[in-house]
């Protein structure tokens, strides 16, 4: 009876457990650097959106193309034109997994690997983009900066521009989190 | 014990529903919880309906963007074969019909103001060019549309008393440009425009002061920086189309190709047209492709930013 007892109470934690709330942000920040012999080019989006499940530790991240933000008009012109055709493949995304177990209930700052596929362009890589993630009174927040080869994902860079645009990007990342309630 | 059992399978049955009937916290919901956040995106102004803010003969539904301006350097060589062209003048390379430079600065996102000199009858243009309606993504829109109204001042010295009045330099051009990108690689558009010139060239008697004109024009990418673009243009003047002989007119007509290469863009053509002001080819092109009296082109379209963010931001 006992043990029956104390099973069904493992369960039900369990099961409290995975029901726990997840996390979301609407607003993450996302901004690219290229630095290149002629030209240095940067852009950012703030309008990144990912969805956090501290139970299991997935993690998502979806932009729209269209929503990076560059100082030269022609440049985000011919960013969504000639380089991601955001017309076609509209939204870049990471679908991954916190591989350290992280207690959102204590303080701290936590590093991490996060493993999963990022999705630019059209093509899929598997990666595992280091990051880090803060815990501060119930509010989670991430971080990451890693950096996208554009021969991975098929962006082609013409020779003509070359020394105008970086073959590998900087990528920054940062969200912080709100809890979604469960009903 | 047995007290507990039927309590037990309550607490199992009851939480086994509640772990049914609430979306199960795993990637699913996480998935579908992206998904919804993505899904209230708009729709967004489709851009790059053509690289260039001219095409061969007209002006695109492009427009310069704020703080931007676009340089503009226009050139058409003389006749490539005809009594003008041949080996004589080395197919016309000896000879420029017209040399346009012209400089489009934007207001605003939607508003340029548009200044250019053309060596053709030394004409001063002066425009407005705004994008009124821009093409969406969801075809809610479905094509763009742009208004540019041009005046023209003809500067050159008249000797031969063409000119009684100042007033009779003028020339005013207004276009509605409707243009839809059908996909990435192809756009096209039509110009309604309305043409008024008080002393339209060439200078005979009866040629029509007013009139409407149609042009229509289309840019088919062959890679992503290179794309087959040709202009046509169509005036509806009597005079014009009943004038035979040596003083015939013919539509104007050019065929060429678009290179961008970053910040610039060059289009090399060949078209009959001799002018490239907007009032002077619709209204005085007497160059015939059959004869021809067709030439080489080129357009080289460089844009520079002003934007006092790009120091300072980021």
């Amino acid at each position: 009876m006992k043990y029956i007892g104390l099973i069904l109470l493992a369960w039900l934690s369990i099961k409290n457990q995975a029901g726990q709330d997840l996390y979301a942000c609407k607003n993450a920040k996302i901004s690219l650097f290229s630095t290149a012999p002629l030209e240095d080019i940067s852009a950012v989006s703030n309008s990144g959106t990912s969805v956090y499940n501290p139970a299991t530790g997935d993690l998502a991240f979806s932009v729209a193309i269209r929503s990076f933000q560059f100082p030269k008009s022609l440049m985000q012109e011919h960013f969504n034109e000639n380089y991601m055709e955001s017309d076609k493949y509209p939204r870049a995304s990471f679908k991954g997994k916190i591989q350290e177990a992280i207690d959102i209930t204590k303080n701290g700052s936590y590093p991490v690997n996060v493993a999963g596929e990022l999705d630019v362009h059209g093509v899929k890589q598997t990666r595992t983009i280091p990051g880090t993630v803060v815990v501060n009174n119930g509010t989670v927040s991430m971080s990451a900066e890693f950096m996208v080869k554009c021969v991975d994902h098929k962006i082609d860079i013409p020779t003509l521009v070359f020394k105008h645009i970086a073959e590998t990007i900087k990528m920054n990342v940062s969200a912080t989190y709100m809890a979604v309630k469960s009903n | 014990m047995k007290k507990l059992i039927p309590l037990a399978a309550c607490a199992l049955i009851s939480t086994g529903l509640w772990a049914q009937t609430t979306p199960a916290k795993s990637g699913n919901a996480a998935d579908s919880l992206l998904n919804s956040m993505n899904a209230d995106t708009k729709a967004e102004p489709v851009i790059a309906t053509f690289k260039s803010t001219r095409l061969i003969l007209g002006a695109t539904t492009e427009t310069v963007k704020k703080n931007n301006l676009n340089f503009l350097v226009i050139h058409r060589f003389g006749d490539i074969g005809g009594s003008q062209g041949g080996g004589k003048t080395f197919f016309g390379l000896d000879n420029s019909s017209d040399i346009y430079i012209g400089f489009e600065y934007g207001v605003s996102d939607n508003l340029d103001i548009d200044f250019g000199r053309s060596k053709f009858a030394q004409q001063i243009d002066l425009g407005l060019k705004y994008a009124m309606v821009h093409q969406t993504s969801d075809d809610a829109t479905p094509f763009a549309v742009t208004l540019l109204g041009k005046a023209g001042v003809k500067a050159y010295e008249a000797n031969n008393g063409e000119f009684p009045t100042f007033a009779d330099r003028f020339a005013y051009v207004a276009q509605a440009i409707i243009a839809r990108k059908f996909s990435s690689n192809f756009s096209l558009q039509v110009t309604p425009t309305f043409v008024r010139d008080n002393s339209p060239f060439p200078f005979l008697a009866g040629n029509e002061r007013s009139f409407f004109a149609m042009g229509i024009a289309g840019r088919l990418k062959v890679t992503k920086r290179m794309g087959i673009v040709v202009d046509y243009a169509h005036p509806f003047s009597s005079f014009r189309s009943n004038a035979n002989g040596d003083n015939a007119f013919y539509d104007p007509l050019g065929i060429g190709i678009e290179i961008e290469t970053g910040g610039h863009v060059f289009t090399i053509v060949f078209s009959n047209a001799k002018a490239i002001s907007e009032t002077s080819y619709l209204s005085a092109s007497q160059s015939d492709w059959g004869k021809g009296q067709f030439r080489l082109g080129f357009t080289i379209s460089r844009m520079f930013s002003f934007n006092k963010k790009d120091k300072k931001a980021y």
